[in-house]
C-alpha cells in the first residue's frame, strides 16, 4: 500500500529547475530573487535589499502586535479566572497551633494531674466505631403507614441503638449528628477529628500530603500517652501517619467498593480480643471503622436486602462489643456521613448529612436535661447536633485537652449528669469550649488580619458570657435557675461563632463569581470573532486593536483605582483596578472590532470540518454540566478522535488525485488506530470504578511502573525518531539539521530518558547492587542532561538553525519544463538549482520545536505516559498529513486546531492523570532534582501534568504550514506590505493559535459556568470543582505556551527560510 | 511498518517557485489547495439513486418494513435488555430474513436487469423534481453493460429478460445471497472493528460488539449490495460518503449516524439496565435506520448528496 503511493511526490519532493542568469553571484538568495522576476525589469540590488529588509522588519514587527494581542487574552483569562475563584473556591487558613495539657484557656480553672487535663475525666478508654454512612433513619424504629411489604429494607435492622437509648437512658443516648459538607470520608474524618470546618482548600503548608498538620484528638491523645489502634478504612493511616500501635493495627483498603465484608469482618476479628479483659491494658482508644454499609449503599443502594443483612450485623456487633465492654471505657458508634437515595454521598442533600451518633457506658452518666428530651427524636431534624461536637465532647470525657481549632460545642447528654441536673458540670464544660473557641477565633483574626471582622460580633457574646458568668451569687453555683441562662449564654456564644465559621468558609460570593463569569464570557466573544470572523486578516487588524486595547485598559486602570480612592467601593485597590482594566479593554476592543462590520464575517463555518469542530467543542461544553460526562470524559475525547479520524478517510476518498486518496486514508486509519491504542494507558478515577481498569501503574493500588513497562521508553528510543523521520522523507525534507537534531540527538535523549527510568526501576526494585545515592545522583544527572538538551541546547538550536533543505546547483541541465518557463534565459548559461524538502520548507523546520519539546515531556512521563506520548506525537505528525491531503491546510479550517486541541485533552488523561486533586504527580518535580527548588520544581510539575496539552499547543502553527507552499512576494506588484505573504502565514498561524485558545476558553467558560452553577450539587467537590480547577490551569498554560513558543516559533522558522529564499 | 510513504522519484518539475500568491490560479498550480477536500466527489460515473421498485406491493411494503423492523425492535426490547447477547444472536436470522425481504420485494437487484421494465425506466425518468439527480440519468444507457460485467455475470442476465415477478426471482436470489455473504464476512467484521475503534470494550464484551455489528451489517449492508453488487464506482462513493440520497444509502448513513449517537446515553450514570454497552447502539442504529430509509426517498433529500464544504468556497479565500 504505501509504496504504490509514488505520485505522492508531486508535492513532497520539489527538485526545483531554475535558470539562473550567470551573473548573479551566490547560489542562495540572491540569485533565486533575481531570476525570479522574469518579467520585471531590473531593479538593482540595493534597492531589491532595502526593500526585502522593508518586509522583515515590518514581519517583525506585525508578529510582535500579535503576540501583543495573545497576551491581552491571557490576562482577560487570568482575571476571569481569578475573580471566579475568589468568590468560588473558599479556602481557610490552617492555624499550626496546638492546645496544652498544661496551658488552659482560662486563667481561673484547675484540674488535677491525675483527673485530666482541662476538665475531669469520665473515661479511661473509649472505643470508637465509625460505621461509615450510617444514616440515621437507620437506627430509629419506622412504623409505616401502609402494610410491612412495601418498607424499604433499610429500616429496623439495627434496632439496638434506639433500644438502649430509651431503655436505659443514663448509659446511652442517640442523636441525630449533622456532617458539613463535603460528606466524603476523608472530609468527614477530617472535621470528626479537628472539630472544625472542612473548606476546599484546606490552606496549610502541606498542601500535597493528605496528613492532617491542624491539631486533632488523635494527636492529643497521643501526647497525653494513650496507645491508639486503628482498624478498618486506610484512609486513617494516610491522615494520621505513625500514630497508632504498629503491632494492633489493621488497616483495611478501602477502595474496593464492591467488597462489602472484607473490612468489616476484619475489623471485627481483630476488634472483639482486644476487649478481653487480658488485653485491657494493651490499649487506650480503639477507632474502628466499618465500611460495609457505605458499600452497600454504593453497590446496591439502600433498599436492598444486602443493606438489611449488613445492618443487621453490625446490630449483632454492637451487642457483642456492648458485652465486653468494661466500667471505665465509653463506647461510641457513629455514621460519619448518611446517604442518597442511590446510596451515595459527597455532597449536601438531607439524606447525605444526615448521621447516627450514639454513646454508651456502663458507668451511667448520661442525662437528659428534660423528660421530652429522653426518646431520641423521631425525625434527624430535631435536636440535631453538629459532627464539631464530637471532639469537644470526647476531649473533656477522657481528660485531654480540646484540640485548637475546634468548633463544635460538648454535647449536653453527655455532662448533664444521671438526673440531667448537673448544670455546675454543664457551665464548667461550656465555659472551657467557648474559651479555647475564643483563643482561636483571636489566633484566626490575627494571622488573617481584619479581613473577616465578621467575627468581632461574636466576640461580644463571649463578653455577655463571662459577664453572666461572674456575675453569679457564689451561692447560686449549684442552682439551676441561675446556672441555666449562663450556659445557654455560652452555648450560644458557641453556635454563633459555629455559624460565622460556617458562612466565612462556606458561603460563596455571587458577585464576584459573576464578575469572573462576564469577564470570561466576553472573551470568548472577542476571541470567537477574532480567530473566526475577520474578514481582513488578524494583521490588518492588529494596530487599531491594540491601540484600542491599550487606551481602553489604562483609562479602566486608572478609573478604577480612582474608584477606590475615593472610597465609592471598598475593595482592595489592585483587584478593583484590575478588574476595571479588563472591563474597559473588553469594550474599547469590541468597538475597534464591531464598529467597522465590513471587516468582519459571521463566524459560522461554512464546511463540515468547520460544524465538526463547533460540536466537539460545544458537545463537550454542555456535557460537562453532567457530573458522567465529565466523569468519562476520557473516552468521549476517544469517541470524537475516532469520529474525525473516520470521516477523515472518508473525506479522503473523496480526492480527485490517487495520492491523495491513498495517502488520505491510510493516515486517518493510521490516526484511529494510534488513538485506540493509547486509550489502552488507563488511570481510573473512583467514580470510574467498577467499569474502568488501571493500567497506568503496575497495579490499581500502587503508583509505580510494572517491570515490564520499562520497555517502552527503550522502544521510544528505536522507534519514535524513525516515525518522525520517515514523515519527514515522505516529502524529501530529512536534510540539513534534521537528521543530525532527529536521528542523533533526540533518538540520544530518548535513550538517556530509557536509562533514567531503567535506574528508577532499580531503585524501587533493588536490582542493581549500587547505593541509593549513587542512583538517585546518577538518575538526576541524566534527568538534568536530558532537559538541557531538550531546552536549553534544542531552543538555542532552533533559533539559528536552517530550514530542512538541501540545495544543489548544477551546470547545464536541459529541463523542458524550466525551458518552458524562462524562455529568455534558455540561450544564457544555465544554472539549475535543485531543492530537496522545498515541499514544507516551513513545516519541517518549525516541527523541530516540537521534537524538543516532545524530548523534555517525555522525560517528565512515567513509562506508560511516554508510551503515549511518542503516540502522541506520531498522531500529530498523522493528523498534519490528513489536513493536507484534504486541503485543509491552506484554507484556515478550523478543525486542525481544534482537533490537536481534542488530542491534548485525550492525551491528558492516557499520561496517568484524571481531573483530580490527587492524580497530580507530584512526585515528577523531583525526576531532575533532588529537592524543591523553586521555580523550578512549580514548572516540572506542570510539564508532568499538562504535557500532552503543551505538546499539542506547541504543534498548532504546523496546522497552517505543514507542507505551505512557498510563497514569495513580488516588487513589482506589492506596493503595500500587506501582501507579504510571510504576513499572510502569520495571520494564518495567529487564526490557528487563537482557535486552539477558543476551544480551552470554551471548555473553561464551560466548567466554571457549570461549577458555579452546580455549586449546591451533591458532586460539587469530587467532579465539578476539580474539572473547574483543570480547566482555568489548562487555559492559562496554553495561553502562555503559545506565547512564548508557539507563536514566537513561527517568527524564527521564517526568518530562517527567509534567509534562503528571500521575501 | 511507520512511514508515510516516501516517494521513489523526485518527478513533477515544482513551477512553483515563481509563484505569486494571491490569484487562485496559483492556487490550482500550488498542490495542496487544488485539491479542495470539499466539493461533490469526482467520480461520476456511477449508478443513480435507486428508486423503490413501482409495484403496488414494493411501495407499500418499503413503507411498512421499516415500520416493522422497528416494531419488531421495540417489541423484543425488554429481552434485550434482559439477556442481550442471546437475544441479538435470536433476532439476527428474522433481520436478516426480513432484509432480504425487504430488498427483493422492494429494490432492483444488483445487474440491472429488472432497472430497465418499463415501469421502472419510466419512474426512473420521472421529472419528479429531482433536479440533482437528472444529471445522473444520463448516463443510464451505458450502464447495463457495465453492470453486467461488475457482478450479475451469471444468474443476473437471465433474469433480466422477463422482469416478471416469476422470472425475477432468479436474479434476485443471486444478490440476495451475495448480500448476505458479503454481509457476514466483510461489514460485520468492518463495523466491529469500527465499535472497537469508537471505544468498545477491547478485551471484553467481544461477543455483544459482534453481534452488535452484525446487525448494523445487516441493516446497511443487505440492501446496498443487494442493489449495487459489487460495483466499484458505487462502493467507493460508498466509502467517501458520497452516494446520492435514496432509500438504500439513506438507511446506511441513517443506521451509521443513529449508532452513533446511540453511544450519547451509556456514560450517563443513571444505572438503568439498557445502558449496557450494546443496547443503546443498537438502538440507535435501529431507529435511524428506519429515519433513513423513510427519509432518504422525500423529495426534499433524495438524489442530494452530502457535502463537506461548499462549493466553491475555497475558491473565495477569506483574504488576499
Amino acid at each position: 500500500m504505501l509504496s504504490s503511493t509514488d505520485a505522492g511526490s508531486r508535492r513532497e519532493s520539489h527538485h526545483t529547475e531554475i535558470a539562473a542568469t550567470a551573473s548573479t553571484s551566490s547560489p542562495g538568495r540572491a540569485s533565486d530573487r533575481t531570476d525570479r522576476k522574469t518579467t520585471v525589469p531590473k531593479v538593482s540590488n540595493n534597492n531589491a535589499q532595502n526593500f526585502l529588509n522593508g518586509l522583515e522588519g515590518d514581519f517583525k514587527l506585525k508578529h510582535l502586535g500579535l503576540l501583543g494581542v495573545l497576551v491581552w487574552f491571557l490576562f482577560l483569562h487570568v482575571v476571569g479566572i481569578f475573580f471566579f475563584t475568589k468568590g468560588f473556591l473558599l479556602t481557610r487558613m490552617v492555624l499550626e497551633n496546638k492546645s496544652s495539657c498544661d496551658v488552659l484557656p482560662l486563667a481561673d480553672t484547675s484540674v488535677k494531674k491525675s483527673d485530666g487535663c482541662w476538665h475531669k475525666k469520665s473515661f479511661d478508654k473509649a472505643v470508637v466505631l465509625i460505621i461509615d454512612a450510617l444514616r440515621y433513619d437507620f437506627t430509629v424504629p419506622f412504623t409505616s403507614d401502609v402494610d410491612a411489604e412495601s418498607d424499604p429494607l433499610f429500616y429496623n435492622n439495627i434496632p439496638v441503638l434506639y433500644e438502649t437509648a430509651v431503655n436505659t437512658p443514663e448509659n446511652a443516648f442517640l442523636l441525630p449528628f449533622i456532617a458539613d459538607p463535603p460528606t466524603t470520608t476523608l472530609q468527614r474524618l477530617k472535621g470528626l477529628t479537628t472539630g472544625t470546618l472542612p473548606t476546599f482548600v484546606d490552606a496549610g503548608s502541606n498542601f500535597a500530603g493528605t496528613a492532617i498538620d491542624e491539631d486533632n484528638i488523635v494527636a492529643q491523645l497521643r501526647a497525653a500517652g494513650k496507645t491508639l489502634v486503628q482498624l478498618g478504612d486506610d484512609t486513617w493511616q494516610s491522615l494520621f501517619p505513625d500514630y497508632f500501635d504498629a503491632n494492633l493495627t489493621r488497616p483495611y483498603d478501602s477502595f474496593n467498593v464492591w467488597d462489602l465484608h472484607t473490612v468489616d469482618n476484619g475489623v471485627t476479628e481483630h476488634l472483639l480480643p482486644l476487649l478481653h479483659p487480658a488485653n485491657a491494658t494493651k490499649w487506650d482508644v480503639v477507632f474502628g471503622h466499618y465500611l460495609g454499609v457505605d458499600h452497600a449503599g454504593h453497590r446496591y443502594g439502600p433498599n436492598h436486602p444486602a443493606m438489611a443483612t449488613k445492618l443487621q450485623q453490625m446490630d449483632k456487633l454492637i451487642r457483642d462489643v456492648m458485652a465486653k465492654l468494661d466500667d471505665k471505657t465509653l463506647l461510641v458508634v457513629m455514621g460519619d456521613h448518611g446517604m442518597d437515595q442511590k446510596g451515595d454521598h459527597g455532597g449536601e442533600s438531607d439524606d447525605e448529612v444526615n448521621a447516627a451518633l450514639w454513646m454508651y457506658s456502663k458507668k451511667g452518666i448520661f442525662g437528659r436535661t428534660s423528660e421530652e428530651n429522653v426518646k431520641p427524636p423521631a425525625q434527624a431534624s430535631n435536636r440535631f447536633i453538629p459532627q464539631v461536637d464530637l471532639v469537644p465532647t470526647l476531649s473533656l470525657l477522657l481528660g485531654i485537652p480540646i484540640p485548637f481549632n475546634n468548633l463544635g460545642s460538648p454535647i449536653e447528654e453527655a455532662f448533664a449528669g444521671p438526673n440531667g441536673n448537673n448544670w455546675k458540670n454543664l457551665v464548667t464544660v461550656n465555659r472551657l469550649t467557648s474559651a479555647q473557641i475564643k483563643r482561636y477565633q483571636q489566633e484566626y483574626a490575627s494571622v488573617r488580619g481584619a479581613e473577616e471582622g465578621n467575627s468581632l460580633q461574636s466576640i461580644e457574646l463571649w463578653n455577655a458570657a463571662e459577664n453572666d458568668w461572674q456575675n453569679i451569687p457564689w451561692v447560686g453555683k449549684s442552682n439551676p435557675s441561675t446556672l441555666r441562662p449562663v450556659y445557654d449564654s455560652y452555648r450560644h456564644y458557641q453556635r454563633n461563632t459555629l455559624q460565622v465559621c460556617r458562612s466565612l468558609w462556606a458561603k460563596f460570593d455571587e458577585w464576584s463569581m459573576a464578575q469572573g463569569i462576564a469577564i470570561l464570557l466576553a472573551a470568548i466573544v472577542l476571541l470567537v470573532f477574532y480567530a473566526r470572523g475577520i474578514r481582513t486578516g488578524q494583521t490588518v487588524l492588529n494596530n487599531a486593536l491594540l491601540t484600542s486595547v491599550g487606551a481602553g485598559t489604562g483609562v479602566g486602570a486608572i478609573s478604577g483605582a480612582l474608584l477606590v480612592l475615593i472610597g465609592v467601593v471598598a475593595s482592595p485597590l489592585i483587584e478593583e483596578s484590575v478588574l476595571f482594566a479588563a472591563t474597559g479593554g473588553i469594550l474599547s476592543a469590541s468597538w475597534s472590532l464591531f464598529s467597522r462590520p465590513k471587516q468582519l464575517t459571521v463566524p459560522l463555518p461554512k464546511t463540515l470540518w468547520g460544524w465538526l469542530a463547533i460540536v466537539f467543542t460545544v458537545a463537550q461544553s454542555v456535557g460537562f454540566a453532567s457530573n458522567s460526562y465529565t466523569i468519562w470524559e476520557d473516552e468521549i475525547l476517544l469517541f470524537f478522535l475516532s469520529t474525525f479520524g473516520v470521516l477523515a478517510g472518508v473525506s479522503s476518498m473523496r480526492q480527485k488525485l490517487t495520492a491523495d486518496r491513498v495517502l488520505g486514508v491510510y493516515h486517518s486509519i493510521l490516526f484511529v488506530i494510534l488513538g485506540r491504542v493509547a486509550s489502552m494507558s488507563r488511570l481510573c478515577r473512583e467514580e470510574q470504578m467498577p467499569f474502568c481498569r488501571s493500567t497506568y501503574y503496575s497495579s490499581a493500588t500502587s503508583s509505580t511502573s510494572a517491570p515490564w513497562q520499562l520497555i517502552i521508553p527503550l522502544i521510544l528510543a528505536f522507534v519514535l525518531p524513525t516515525v518522525v523521520k520517515s514523515f519527514y522523507a515522505g516529502s524529501k525534507s530529512y536534510q540539513g539539521a534534521a537528521p543530525l537534531w532527529i536521528g542523533s540527538a533526540f533518538r540520544l535523549g530518548l535513550f538517556l530518558v530509557a536509562v533514567f527510568w531503567v535506574l528508577e526501576g532499580a531503585d524501587d526494585g533493588e536490582w542493581l547492587p549500587m547505593s541509593k545515592e549513587t542512583l538517585k545522583s546518577s538518575r538526576v544527572f541524566l534527568a538534568q542532561l536530558v532537559l538541557a538538551l531538550a531546552f536549553v541546547a534544542g531552543t538555542t538550536a532552533f533559533i539559528y538553525t536552517k530550514p530542512c533543505i538541501s540545495i544543489n546547483v548544477s551546470q547545464g541541465n536541459n529541463d523542458p519544463e524550466a525551458k518552458g518557463k524562462t524562455p529568455s534565459f534558455s540561450s544564457a548559461g544555465r544554472t539549475t538549482v535543485t531543492i530537496l524538502g522545498f515541499g514544507n520548507v516551513y513545516g519541517t523546520r518549525y516541527f523541530l520545536l516540537v521534537v524538543n519539546f516532545c524530548l523534555g515531556i517525555i522525560l517528565m512521563q512515567k513509562p506508560m505516559g511516554q508510551g503515549a506520548m511518542g503516540l502522541l506525537l506520531w498522531q500529530i505528525l498523522s493528523l498534519l498529513e490528513i489536513l493536507d491531503t484534504n486541503g485543509l491546510v491552506t484554507s484556515n479550517s478550523s478543525i486542525g486546531p481544534i482537533i490537536l486541541a481534542v488530542l491534548g485533552s485525550f492525551y491528558y488523561f492516557k499520561t496517568g492523570h484524571q481531573a483530580t486533586l490527587s492524580s497530580i504527580q507530584w512526585e515528577s518535580a523531583f525526576i531532575p532534582l533532588s529537592s524543591v527548588q523553586y521555580p523550578w520544581s512549580p514548572i516540572l510539575v506542570v510539564l508532568n501534568t499538562f504535557g500532552p496539552q503543551i505538546l499539542t499547543a506547541v504543534a498548532v502553527p504546523l496546522t497552517v504550514l505543514w507542507k505551505r507552499p512557498l510563497q514569495l512576494s513580488e516588487e513589482a506588484t506589492s506596493t503595500s506590505k500587506a501582501s507579504n505573504p510571510a504576513i499572510r502565514i502569520l495571520s494564518d498561524a495567529i487564526q490557528a493559535a487563537s482557535t486552539y485558545i477558543l476551544y480551552f476558553a470554551t471548555i473553561n467558560v464551560a466548567t466554571t459556568m457549570w461549577a458555579g452553577h452546580l455549586r449546591r450539587h451533591l458532586m460539587l467537590y469530587r467532579i465539578f470543582s476539580p474539572r473547574f480547577m483543570m480547566g482555568a490551569a489548562v487555559l492559562s498554560v496554553v495561553d502562555i505556551v503559545l506565547i512564548l513558543f508557539s507563536v514566537a516559533g513561527v517568527r524564527w522558522s521564517i526568518l530562517s527560510v527567509g534567509d534562503i529564499f528571500g521575501w | 511498518m511507520v512511514s508515510s510513504p516516501a516517494s521513489p522519484t523526485a518527478t513533477g518539475a515544482m513551477s512553483a517557485i515563481h509563484v505569486n500568491n494571491n490569484s487562485s490560479s496559483s492556487s490550482s498550480s500550488s498542490s495542496s489547495s487544488s485539491n479542495s477536500g470539499g466539493g461533490p466527489p469526482p467520480i461520476l460515473k456511477s449508478s443513480p439513486p435507486v428508486r423503490i421498485l413501482p409495484s403496488q406491493l414494493a411501495r407499500i411494503y418499503s413503507f411498512a418494513h421499516p415500520a416493522a423492523v422497528l416494531l419488531g425492535f421495540a417489541v423484543r426490547f425488554p429481552q434485550l435488555v434482559n439477556d442481550p447477547v442471546s437475544e441479538m444472536l435470536n433476532a439476527l436470522p428474522f433481520l436478516a430474513a426480513s432484509q432480504v425481504v425487504f430488498a427483493i420485494i422492494c429494490l432492483p437487484p444488483a445487474g440491472g436487469s429488472l432497472d430497465n421494465t418499463p415501469g421502472s425506466s419510466s419512474s426512473g425518468a420521472t421529472p419528479s423534481g429531482t433536479s440533482s439527480s437528472s444529471s445522473n440519468i444520463i448516463l443510464r444507457p451505458g450502464r447495463p453493460a457495465r453492470r453486467k460485467g461488475g457482478s450479475g455475470g451469471s444468474g443476473g442476465a437471465g433474469a433480466g429478460v422477463g422482469g416478471g415477478v416469476l422470472g425475477g426471482l432468479g436474479g434476485k436470489v443471486i444478490p440476495s445471497l451475495l448480500a448476505l455473504i458479503l454481509t457476514a464476512l466483510l461489514a460485520t467484521p468492518v463495523l466491529a472493528i469500527l465499535l472497537v475503534l469508537f471505544g468498545a470494550p477491547f478485551t471484553t464484551h467481544h461477543a455483544q460488539t459482534a453481534l452488535c455489528a452484525a446487525h448494523m451489517a445487516l441493516l446497511t449492508a443487505v440492501p446496498l449490495v443487494y442493489v449495487h453488487g459489487v460495483d466499484g464506482a458505487v462502493w467507493r462513493e460508498v466509502w467517501g460518503a458520497g452516494r446520492p440520497a435514496d432509500a438504500v444509502w439513506g438507511a446506511a448513513l441513517g443506521t451509521c449516524v443513529g449508532a452513533w449517537l446511540g453511544a450519547v446515553p451509556i456514560p450517563l450514570d443513571w444505572d438503568r439496565p439498557w445502558q449496557a454497552f450494546p443496547i443503546t447502539i443498537l438502538a440507535g442504529a435501529y431507529l435511524g435506520f428506519a429515519a433513513g430509509t423513510l427519509l432518504g426517498r422525500t423529495k426534499w433529500v433524495y438524489g442530494k448528496r452530502l457535502r463537506f464544504a461548499e462549493e466553491g468556497e475555497l475558491a473565495d479565500k477569506k483574504r488576499e
